[in-house]
């Protein structure tokens, strides 16, 4: 089961995507669900911590892996050689971040970049090389794992400059900072204006844009499975026609998560028949419980083969980093989405199996729905009650039996014909309009 | 599903645009940059370009000839036959023409053409009357008077003869006693003595003394002899005048002018035949104007009288003949001992001439008369006749001698007639009682009485004569200057030189012929130093001047030693060193030939390179022996230059030996001196190699090919060794680039062009593939050099990517991807074993090859690596080339190289990846404006993607790409594996041509049996459920049109008999399908013979077996469904041979989709069917709503058009209205689904049509191959999604496909 569990872990086709920073949380979560000896995970993070400047943490895992009390001497160096860097950049950056500290200083700013640029020049002497020492302060600060002071950094900078590869960049910076932060609001802000800047730009190669686009996916997992509105918005990101073009060419693994997004939200149903047939097309090189569990239910009909991955796929969302986030209720901790994710699986076998069946066995229908009788007479009478479905118990076979659904004749015949008076009634009226319109002139 | 197929505009695509035109014609380009480098050492193009296309230049060749005069040279006895028969054919078109349409005729005679004719034709006569030669007739004088004598005075009386014959009109016989009493024709007689061999001289001048003395006696003996029988008063003296005007004088301006003007004369000595044809044309004038204006008469006369005065005409012929003969034996009996030797020669000049009448006085003679004897068509007519008679009669005769006498020689028209005569007679010899040699019998009886012995001396002695005689024929011609008959004259004493030595058994040849050549020399070496009187020298005299010492000097090599001794001998002469001298001479040769060049004619510049290559071809030699022993210090780079740039130049003429030039450059490869040298001139020769073939259809020949690549290899030796050498074909380099040395510090600029080599070796390659017949051992035997190529490729490509040069290694890549693409990976194992096997072989060869005669100067060791290195799969080296090409290449690689990359994933069965691939290039949107040959690999493409989806059981997939291919029963032409055969319109010869040198070579087709197996099967399993579905309404929904129509062709069929082909087998298990028989359907499948062509066929037929009971199990239930009430699964399980939970699963699917009305009912494991029939008067409210609603729609649309502006508002309104049939279609009720998907059926078909229907579609080759049926390869490819769902989403996807 270990194994299946690793074979479902999607970090190692995710993190490439990822900021090193945003990895971090993943491997965290990682530590906690071991999933992976805590020795690998621990050499990982020192090797991701390696090209940053969190020296002190990197020491600190250095520690507690090798159990030894002394860090190593590159790290020292490396720490030293961090904190001279700091403290150039910091005077480099100085004159713009004291300006920027003065609020009366900042309130003299405009929405016009043209003039601000001269003001800041003429008046304080802070000219591109200053602004520029601010993105790389703001940089060096982000590497640090200071991240408010890079998003505040980021954020003034971005107003100041002019040149617009940079400008996204900043970007980019901004949108890492806020996530790390889990300011979800501002993240989601800041991802939106990264998506256009992707859309409206034009890049050099196609190749680049994609790129750019599998990144923002990516990042924006966190936002999308923390966020409120977060399930809404991932299909309406992802299931974007270029978006989707992006994950099929490049990274079928996000289809895990847009399917979820899928099962979990009931408004997108209409959508949800496309995206089948971009699972089908796309089975041969992704493959995924949840993702099978679609195909079981809306391809194959294979209620029992849907029933097996369910519970699979309730292995995974626990082992996702992403899906699988816990809320702590005292000492009881849960896994919000797989409760959903598996109320709405049931719903959906549920549905599907309801319409090609007329009269359905309550065990039967207890065990596909992955519950007992009781449960199950409960839920369908439930569903009976909020007229979700158009069915009867006979309690004495102990079956369900559905009412047909053939619309009558006569009402699709006065379907078919309500909408004609209407326009026949609207095309009359342009018609004497037109007429009108005419004899006045 | 959309998404894929508009992932492609924005996504990673290797190919991120293909908008810009490609190239028309890909062949071209890669040609075109292959003639460039040859291109540039020529110094005229175009000629090259005609050396290149050889085709053209025998066609031009082949007119020349006859234009020319020339072509007795080169004439069979054929061709000279009938342009001697020019005259007889003028005559009788001029009759014809005359008969048919008299009018013109009519006119003409108005204005009294045939007087200016008649003088034209003895203008002419006297130009061509060539003075010279009469000379030589003095010798047969006895005869020659004899002759004179029978022409003038004693054929008139034949006349007599002829008088006494009776026929109604009598103008006829009139008209042939005129004719009696003519001198001898000027030209056929002459031309057949010529042809027979006889003393044309003699003929000449009997024929110019009679016709002058014949004016004198015309009158006398026409007023004699019919003026008398007529009974007419005949005006002599008119006569005599006006022939003295229209005859002598014009005859005797054109002798003037032709003396007067030197050139002139040599003019019409040069185009001898084009003037008698000239003369022929103005003579037939005359009966032309004769018939036309007398043809109501002529018409009254009576065939059979007509054809009495023909036999009339041929009797007097003969009885000429006979009469001749005779007296020419007696008159040569009687002369026996004096004439022994050119009797006969002069015997049958003297029998032709003596026994032809002419026709032009006889014309000129009616013309006089002014009708005094009657009608002058009607004289002229039977004299017409006549004359074609006697030319015919006597052509047969002479043939009849030239038969007899050696059958085997050919006859050249007329400069070794005295050789002619000397065959005749060695025959003669042999065959003493011959009919036809009466008239020299006498002489053979002679040596027939004596014995062998004495027959020799004579022979030899005769022998000499002749060559004494022709040797003063050329002292004569010395004495004036005639390089022409100088030369003729020259050949014929080489000629007789061989008789006399074969006849003496000598074996030096006789001291005439060696001082004759001292003379000629001597002559020669007088004629060159006297440089002015050449310029004056007339261009045929010239030319011939150019041949003569061409010939002379190749012919005195071989009596060096013997003219060296005559000349230290007898005469005190300058010591002369041929040899020297040739070297000397060959460069003033080269001056002079380019002086003279600029005056002379193309045709000319031709010919006198032609004899300037055999000489170089011997110097060739000899200094190739000369090298062997000349010290290599001797050679300098200057030297090698120089003799490259003259074999050059030769390069690309009429006349080349192309192999010549190749072994020549080869040859100049060893001794050249510098690296840099040596690689131009290797260039030069694989350029030569390359035009050996000639000609776009043929191949090269293989083992040149195989040269070919050695060089390249070679060349690539040079070039990794020396790495300061570049290889440029954009800059012109300067003069003395090459002459740089080895250490040469900076870089050197070789001209070349590496990547138009590989192209065209890999051309020639494919070529050679494509006209070998695949079911021969050569053609395996040739398919073994590919890993030479491979090898060859990628060193070439290493090169380049060491150089840095990465588009051209692309464009090598591509070559290499190209050759390797359609093999499986057993092939391809297969493959790598061979290059490993055969490249032993080859070294062994190489080494052999090294030790040749000559070590070169610089000896290039074998750097590059002969054997080409593969990659474990063929995957993986398709990925590393096909990499570097999506990386460097230009648009048309990339295309090429996507295409082989999809088709080979598709033959590692990776449908997924090589659809991707396909959709994300959008190669199926542009492939229509790509080359045919792209377009082609388009097509090949797409079969092997419906085989690959086939065989991972795709079968929807498959099809849809499939169908397009078998839409116009066109596969054949479509994947150029064969010519299919259009009933409708036929090909033009071209268009068949262009077809063939496109076929793909045997080893690269992909199986049509196959193919078509696979089509149909995919056709027969997604049309017989869905045929079964809308039973009622069968035409609505056709998914395979081509299916459906051999479905109703065999359906027509009142027997079936057992299938035989593909086709027949799978409407078989169509029938049984159509049943729900899947057991015998798969049988049917099963037994065909193409399984065995797949790999995994086990798998394979598993997969069909299965999907074959699923639709049986689909078409039973939608057959069947109406029957039942409830239906247990178990017992469809059962019947269909499926498991449980597939026809769960199956029918499920069929109630999702509607197809089925009906659901299960779980406690009992049963499908309850709904009965949902309706009413008929349901259905007809159902056709009312759907006709009211189109009624509202139309009057929208003309509301629209009419007001225009309200339109938008409407539109809009509409598409909502689609949407909500959309999704009513998909969720609501069943049978307003039915109507409504109808609905959309229409209207999507006019949807795909317009999509697919794209401008100039259907007259382009394959782009009805595209089409949007592959695009909506992915609405069709959810099965799940069946068939109603199916039509809505195509049609989203068409949307999305216009839109993007």
């Amino acid at each position: 089961m270990a194994e299946t569990k690793e074979n479902y872990d999607l970090t190692p086709r995710v993190a490439p995507n990822l900021d090193r920073h945003l990895v971090f949380p993943i491997l965290e979560f990682l530590q906690e669900r071991q999933l992976y000896p805590d020795e690998q995970i621990l050499k990982f993070k020192i090797e991701l911590l390696n090209k940053t400047n969190m020296v002190d943490y990197a020491m600190d895992i250095h520690k507690s892996l090798y159990h030894t009390e002394d860090a190593p001497q590159d790290m020292v160096e490396r720490r030293a050689e961090v904190v001279a860097r700091l403290k150039s950049l910091e005077e480099a950056a100085a004159p713009l971040v004291t300006f920027l500290l003065n609020p009366a200083a900042v309130q003299e700013l405009r929405a016009d970049k043209q003039y601000n640029l001269q003001m800041l020049k003429e008046r304080y002497q802070i000219g591109p090389d200053q602004i520029e020492a601010l993105y790389q302060y703001a940089k060096f600060q982000f590497e640090c794992g200071n991240y408010s002071g890079a998003a505040d950094y980021l954020y003034q900078y971005r107003t100041l400059c002019s040149n617009l590869e940079r400008s996204l960049s900043a970007l980019w910076g901004k949108l890492a900072s806020e996530i790390l932060m889990q300011n979800w609001d501002i993240a989601f802000e800041e991802l939106n204006r990264v998506k256009d800047i992707i859309d409206s730009k034009s890049f050099a190669s196609p190749l680049n844009q994609v790129q750019n686009r599998i990144w923002l996916m990516h990042w924006g997992l966190y936002i999308f499975f923390n966020h409120d509105n977060g399930r809404t918005q991932i299909i309406d990101l992802f299931n974007q026609d270029k978006y989707l073009n992006a994950i099929q060419t490049s990274a079928p693994h996000l289809l895990r998560y847009l399917a979820t997004a899928f099962i979990v939200n009931k408004r997108k149903r209409p959508q949800l028949k496309e995206f089948i047939k971009v699972i089908q097309q796309e089975h041969y090189s992704y493959k995924d419980p949840i993702v099978e569990f679609l195909a079981c239910v809306f391809v194959n009909y294979d209620f029992d083969g849907a029933q097996k991955k369910m519970k699979e796929c309730e292995e995974v969302i626990v082992n996702d980093p992403f899906l699988g986030k816990r809320v702590e209720n005292g000492n009881f901790s849960t896994v919000p989405l797989r409760d959903e994710f598996l109320e709405n699986a049931r719903l959906f076998i549920f549905e599907t199996y309801c319409r090609i069946h007329q009269r359905i066995d309550m065990g039967v229908l207890a065990e596909k729905l992955n519950l007992n009788y009781e449960e199950a007479e409960r839920w369908i009478v439930n569903l009976i009650r909020t007229s979700k479905l158009d069915a009867k118990i006979d309690s004495e076979a102990g079956t369900v039996i559905m009412e047909p659904t053939q619309p009558n004749v006569h009402e699709q015949l006065i379907n078919h014909t309500k909408a004609l008076s209407g326009r026949t009634y609207k095309l009359v009226t342009q018609l004497l309009e037109h007429t009108q319109g005419q004899a006045a002139r | 599903m959309a998404t894929i197929a508009s992932m492609l505009a924005s996504t990673q695509n290797p190919f991120p645009c293909f908008r810009e035109p490609l190239y028309s014609r890909s062949r071209s380009v890669v040609f075109r940059s292959y003639l460039e480098p040859c291109g540039r050492r020529i110094r005229t193009i175009p000629r090259f370009i005609r050396a290149c296309q050889p085709s053209d230049k025998v066609g031009g060749e082949g007119g020349s000839v006859s234009a020319s005069a020339k072509s007795y040279h080169f004439g069979n006895e054929l061709l000279s036959f009938a342009s001697d028969n020019f005259l007889p054919l003028a005559l009788v078109t001029g009759v014809g023409m005359g008969f048919a349409n008299p009018t013109l005729g009519c006119l003409a005679d108005k204005y009294s053409l045939s007087k200016f004719s008649t003088c034209g034709i003895f203008i002419i006569s006297g130009l061509t009357l060539r003075t010279e030669a009469i000379g030589a007739a003095v010798k047969g004088w006895p005869l020659g008077i004899f002759g004179l004598a029978s022409i003038l005075l004693l054929t008139p009386s034949f006349s007599r003869l002829v008088m006494l014959f009776q026929l109604q009109p009598q103008e006829l016989v009139t008209g042939l006693g005129i004719f009696c009493c003519m001198p001898t024709t000027l030209s056929s007689g002459v031309a057949l003595t010529h042809l027979a061999g006889g003393n044309s001289a003699l003929a000449l001048a009997v024929t110019v003394a009679s016709n002058l003395f014949g004016i004198l006696t015309i009158p006398f003996w026409v007023s004699r002899y019919i003026a008398g029988g007529v009974g007419v008063s005949f005006p002599t003296d008119q006569l005599f005048r006006s022939l003295i005007v229209t005859l002598l004088v014009p005859l005797i301006i054109g002798k003037v002018i032709r003396e007067s003007f030197k050139g002139f004369a040599n003019f019409v000595d040069n185009n001898r035949k084009l003037f008698s044809r000239m003369n022929a044309i103005c003579l037939s004038l005359v009966p032309w104007i004769q018939v036309s204006r007398s043809r109501s008469l002529l018409l009254s006369v009576e065939p059979k009288v007509f054809l009495a005065a023909i036999g009339i005409g041929i009797l007097l012929h003969l009885s000429l003949l006979a009469f001749n003969a005779l007296s020419i034996r007696i008159l040569s009996g009687l002369s026996g001992d004096y004439n022994s030797k050119n009797s006969k020669g002069n015997g049958t000049a003297v029998l032709l001439v003596a026994s032809q009448k002419t026709l032009p006085v006889m014309v000129a003679v009616v013309e006089q008369l002014r009708g005094a004897f009657g009608e002058p068509g009607l004289l002229v007519l039977p004299c017409v006749a006549a004359h074609l008679n006697q030319i015919m009669i006597d052509s047969i005769l002479v043939n009849v001698w030239l038969r007899k006498s050696n059958a085997s020689s050919s006859t050249d028209g007329g400069s070794d007639s005295e050789d002619e005569s000397d065959i005749e007679e060695e025959i003669q010899e042999v065959q003493n009682n011959d009919i036809n040699n009466r008239y020299l019998q006498d002489n053979s009886d002679d040596d027939d009485d004596t014995d062998t012995k004495r027959v020799i001396k004579p022979t030899k002695d005769k022998r000499f004569e002749e060559m004494t005689h022709t040797v003063e024929q050329m002292k004569n011609a010395m004495k004036i200057n005639d390089w022409v008959s100088l030369q003729e004259n020259f050949d014929k004493v080489n000629k007789q030189l061989e008789k006399v030595m074969r006849i003496t058994e000598a074996v030096k040849p006789p001291t005439l012929y060696i001082k004759t050549l001292v003379m000629l020399e001597d002559f020669l070496n007088e004629a060159l130093a006297n440089k002015e009187a050449k310029k004056k020298m007339s261009p045929s005299n010239s030319k011939a001047l150019n041949a003569m010492r061409q010939k002379l000097k190749k012919n005195n090599k071989l009596h060096e030693e013997e003219i060296n001794k005559y000349r230290e001998a007898p005469e005190v002469e300058e010591e002369n060193e041929p040899e020297d001298e040739d070297d000397d001479d060959e460069e003033d040769e080269d001056e002079e030939d380019d002086d003279s060049k600029e005056a002379v004619t193309d045709e000319e510049v031709d010919e006198t390179t032609d004899t300037r290559w055999e000489t170089m071809l011997n110097k060739k030699d000899k200094q190739m022996e000369k090298l062997l022993s000349k010290d290599p210090k001797e050679i300098t780079w200057d030297w090698v230059n120089q003799k490259f740039k003259e074999i050059m130049a030769a390069r690309g003429r009429k006349g080349t030996a192309r192999f010549d030039l190749v072994d020549q450059l080869t040859h100049l490869t060893k001794i050249a001196k510098t690296p840099a040298q040596k690689l131009e001139i290797l260039f030069s020769v694989i350029s030569a190699q390359f035009d050996v073939n000639p000609g776009l259809s043929g191949h090269m020949p293989i083992k040149v090919w195989k040269k070919c690549v050695l060089n390249m290899l070679t060349i690539l030796d040079i070039l990794v060794k020396y790495t300061n050498i570049v290889v440029d074909d954009t800059i012109e380099p300067e003069e003395n680039e090459t002459s740089k040395p080895a250490d040469y510090d900076g870089t050197i600029r070789v001209w070349g062009n590496l990547v138009a080599f590989i192209e065209r070796i890999d051309t020639e390659f494919f070529k050679s593939l494509q006209s070998i017949d695949p079911h021969t051992r050569e053609y395996v035997e040739r398919l073994r050099d590919e890993p030479m190529f491979l090898a060859l490729a990628q060193n070439i490509q290493d090169y380049f990517e060491r150089m840095g040069d990465f588009k051209a290694a692309a464009k090598v890549a591509l070559r290499r991807v190209e050759s390797i693409y359609y093999k499986p990976q057993e092939v391809y194992e297969a493959m790598r074993k061979l290059a490993e096997l055969v490249e032993e072989d080859e070294e062994a060869e190489d080494a052999e090859e090294e030790s040749g005669p000559i070590s070169s100067f610089i000896v290039v060791p074998e750097v590059v690596p002969r054997k080409p290195t593969f990659p474990e799969s063929g995957r993986a080296m398709m990925d590393l080339l096909v990499s570097l090409i999506y990386r460097n290449g230009d648009e048309r690689t990339k295309a090429r190289a996507m295409l082989c990359d999809i088709y080979h994933h598709a033959l590692m069965d990776n449908f997924g990846t090589a659809r991707d691939l396909l959709l994300m290039s959008h190669l199926q949107d542009n492939i229509q404006h790509m080359d045919i040959s792209t377009q082609i690999l388009f097509n090949r493409t797409m079969a092997q993607l419906g085989l690959c989806a086939f065989r991972v059981g795709m079968i929807t997939e498959s099809h849809s790409c499939l169908s397009e291919l078998y839409s116009g029963q066109r596969v054949r032409e479509l994947l150029a594996q064969g010519v299919s055969q259009s009933r409708y319109h036929e090909k033009t010869p071209e268009q068949e041509r262009m077809e063939r040198r496109r076929q793909m070579p045997y080893h690269m087709h992909i199986n049509l049996e196959l193919l078509e197996a696979v089509h149909l099967i995919g056709a027969m399993l997604l049309e017989v459920p869905n045929m079964a579905a809308n039973s009622l309404e069968a035409r609505r929904r056709v998914i395979s049109k081509n299916f459906r129509r051999l479905l109703e062709i065999s359906e027509r069929q009142a027997f079936n008999a057992p299938p035989e082909n593909v086709r027949d087998h799978v409407m078989a298990a169509t029938r049984a399908l159509t049943k729900g028989d899947f057991q015998t359907a798969f049988e049917v499948l099963n037994s065909l013979e193409v399984w065995r062509m797949l790999k995994n066929r086990d798998s394979i037929l598993e997969m069909v077996k299965a999907r074959i009971k699923e639709e049986a199990l689909r078409t039973y239930l939608f057959t069947y469904s109406s029957s039942y009430e409830s239906l247990s699964l178990e017992q469809l399980a059962k019947m269909f041979d499926v498991t449980e939970a597939q026809v769960h699963s199956i029918v499920s699917k069929m109630m999702i989709n509607e197809e089925l009305h009906a659901s299960w009912d779980q406690p009992t494991r049963c499908i309850v069917f709904h009965e949902v029939q309706h009413s008929r008067l349901q259905s007809l409210a159902f056709q009312l709503t759907e006709k009211l609603s189109v009624l509202a729609e139309s009057n929208e649309r003309a509301m629209e058009a009419r007001t225009g502006g309200g339109g938008l508002d409407l539109s809009s309104r509409r598409r909502d209205n689609n949407q909500d049939y959309a999704g009513a279609a998909s969720g609501g009720g069943r049978w307003q689904d039915n109507n409504m998907s109808s609905g959309y059926g229409g209207r999507q078909g006019n949807n795909r049509s317009g999509y697919g229907g794209r401008p100039g579609q259907p007259r382009d080759w394959s782009g009805q191959n595209r089409g949007g049926g592959y695009a909506s390869r992915a609405g069709s490819g959810n099965r799940g999604g069946g068939m109603q769902m199916d039509g809505s989403t195509r049609m989203v996807s068409l949307n999305r496909g216009v839109r993007t």
